[in-house]
């Protein structure tokens, strides 16, 4: 089956002592599809961030790659299996280079006896730095300029770019136009977007409506640990959107202001 | 974007650098130390000798080692204070260790090379135990250091009831005194090959590049899958060696093991890292700057005893040292910022 989803929650319970975090949450997302996950603050969204990316196990339940089970035991299993986040403020290095970032933790080493001993290859670092980050639709002057150097937006759109780059599967981006003006939220938007064109699945998690309905292609709402809504973007309008998340209107099809 | 301009830009942005290098590190330092040698010179000749300079290099070799595992730390947005008590403990221990083979009549290769072992394991400890105390018990590296730099100290009086350890073999003094081309050592020129050694490591390697993503954002080091404690206790440990080799070079130059030689000399380490332009906020800092700042914070000792300066206030003067330091560091994150925005 062709819509099968790639990546798949299915049932998640998370508790944190007497504080039931997630209730029977289902998810799921498919390749070359966006989801937006909205909610307000505690709905529970942070911590199934964490349970999608391998930071955290669910209590019960469980998450599913290609419609196999499987239990991460750290996030950075689920980084190998193809899954990259991009947590809120965890940004990039911003004293190495924008190719140093973009292969933090997957340095290039040089071929032959030099590459044993560690030593980087940089030029091949830079060279498919710019070419991924340009992939991803991200045009940045010198892959080899400090991250120091650049904007907000930029920076944002360096650590988008890397995660694009290296996810196989799915990416899950927790607020990634935070803190940024209208025109780079534009800019992070369409690396999103592109994102998609490259047949990942995206979880976009934001609270900046406009973003979520201009992005994404189906939008789950959590409220207070549950699931209250999973329907098309198109199904919804901001203001019947704002309803759902605040538990006003149960679903986005609502009679229309 | 076309290719012309990102010519262009490339053009540009290495001309920007070029000029900001010029502007801020290693040729600034330079500038300082040619005007410390020309002032030292005039008030005193004797300064500008070989005679001089070799001395200079002499002194300037144990703070370098002592330095160039400081950079490391310092980098990763630690500090290691304990440096200067592992050295006076690991040069201890080698001096109370040959002494007793030397009278026991084992071989003086044997009996030099055990003590070389010795104090080299000696550091390595010290710096494991440092590596454990900040990334097990979760200490924040100034207080973890605060308290071996303490203990060792200790440790050191204790072993030696605070006398000089002499006995080792005779060779020992010969070996670390003389001179080939009227001026290098072969312990100092161990002390440059570990140079090369240590700065191809920070600037080429994925060692290197950890070292900086540590301490430029540990957060985003850790969520690239860097094993971040691993890499701290490595870079304590390897500062915690460093020291343990200045504590031979000190036993090799004296001939005896001194239970005080390692005093003060974090303050020097620290001072040639921070003068060399090492940020102790972490995630910047370049080898080739430590070792300006250490012939900087070394020359400057020898030309005020040259001058007619008391030896005492050599501590005044390297608390100086890095306060101003570190203030135009500042000054210079300031304007930095100021221009990095837009």
């Amino acid at each position: 089956m062709a819509d099968a989803p790639i990546y798949e929650a299915r049932g998640v319970t998370k508790s944190y002592g007497s504080v039931q975090a997630l209730t029977d949450v289902d998810l799921s997302i498919r390749a070359g599809e966006i989801v937006g996950l909205v909610g307000d603050n505690g709905a529970g969204k942070s911590t199934l961030v964490k349970v999608l990316s391998g930071a955290h196990q669910p209590d019960s339940g469980s998450v599913y790659l290609d419609g196999v089970a499987r239990a991460w035991k750290s996030p950075h299993e689920a980084l190998e299996a193809g899954i990259e986040t991009l947590y809120q403020d965890s940004g990039l290095c911003p004293d190495l280079t924008v190719s140093g970032n973009v292969f933090l933790g997957r340095e290039k080493l040089r071929p032959g006896l030099l590459g044993k001993l560690g030593f980087l290859d940089n030029k091949a670092m830079a060279r498919v730095a710019h070419e991924e980050l340009e992939r991803a639709g991200i045009g940045l002057t010198g892959v080899r300029r400090n991250v120091n150097q650049l904007s907000g937006g930029q920076r944002q759109a360096v650590a988008i770019g890397r995660a694009v780059a290296w996810a196989r599967k799915v990416i899950v981006l927790d607020e990634p136009t935070n803190h940024l003006g209208a025109r780079q939220s534009g800019e992070v938007l369409k690396v999103v977007a592109g994102a998609r064109e490259r047949g990942l699945g995206v979880v976009f998690i934001s609270h900046t409506l406009p973003h979520v309905l201009q992005v994404t292609d189906r939008i789950v709402v959590l409220r207070l640990g549950r699931v209250v809504a999973d329907e098309p973007t198109s199904s919804f309008t901001p203001d019947s959107l704002l309803k759902v998340i605040t538990g006003l209107q149960a679903t986005g099809t609502g009679p229309k202001t | 974007m076309t290719a012309d301009t990102m010519q262009q830009d490339a053009t540009e942005t290495r001309g920007a650098r070029l000029k900001a290098v010029l502007l801020r590190q290693d040729v600034i330092l330079l500038g300082v130390l040619v005007v410390m040698v020309v002032f030292f010179t005039t008030m005193n000749p004797l300064f500008f000798t070989r005679f001089a300079f070799a001395n200079i290099l002499q002194d300037w070799a144990p703070v370098m080692l002592l330095a160039m595992g400081q950079t490391y730390v310092i980098i990763t947005g630690g500090i290691d204070l304990s440096v200067g008590s592992t050295l006076g403990l690991s040069g201890v221990a080698a001096a109370m260790t040959m002494r007793s083979l030397n009278e026991g009549g084992t071989a003086t290769g044997a009996t030099i090379a055990v003590g070389v072992v010795v104090a080299l394991a000696t550091g390595l400890a010290v710096g494991l135990v440092n590596g454990l105390l900040i990334t097990r018990a979760k200490l924040a590296p100034f207080i973890a250091t605060l308290a071996t730099m303490g203990a060792g100290a200790g440790l050191t009086l204790v072993l030696t009831g605070g006398v000089q350890i002499a006995g080792g073999p005779v060779e020992v003094i010969r070996l670390g005194n003389t001179q080939y081309l009227n001026l290098l050592t072969i312990p100092l020129i161990i002390v440059f090959a570990v140079l090369a050694v240590t700065w191809l490591v920070l600037s080429f390697t994925r060692f290197g590049r950890w070292t900086y993503a540590v301490g430029s954002n540990g957060f985003a080091a850790r969520g690239a899958g860097i094993g971040v404690d691993r890499h701290l206790l490595k870079v304590y440990m390897l500062a915690g060696l460093m020291a343990g080799l200045a504590g031979l070079f000190v036993y090799f130059r004296l001939g005896s093991g001194s239970p005080t030689s390692g005093q003060g000399q974090e303050l020097a380490a620290i001072a040639a890292a921070v003068i060399g332009g090492t940020s102790l906020v972490g995630g910047s800092g370049r080898m080739s700057g430590t070792v300006l700042g250490a012939l900087i914070t070394t020359a400057v000792l020898s030309g005020l005893i040259l001058i007619g300066v008391a030896p005492n206030w050599q501590q005044v003067v390297i608390g100086l040292l890095i306060a101003v330091a570190v203030g135009v560091q500042q000054i210079n994150v300031r304007t930095r910022k100021g221009a990095g925005r837009g």
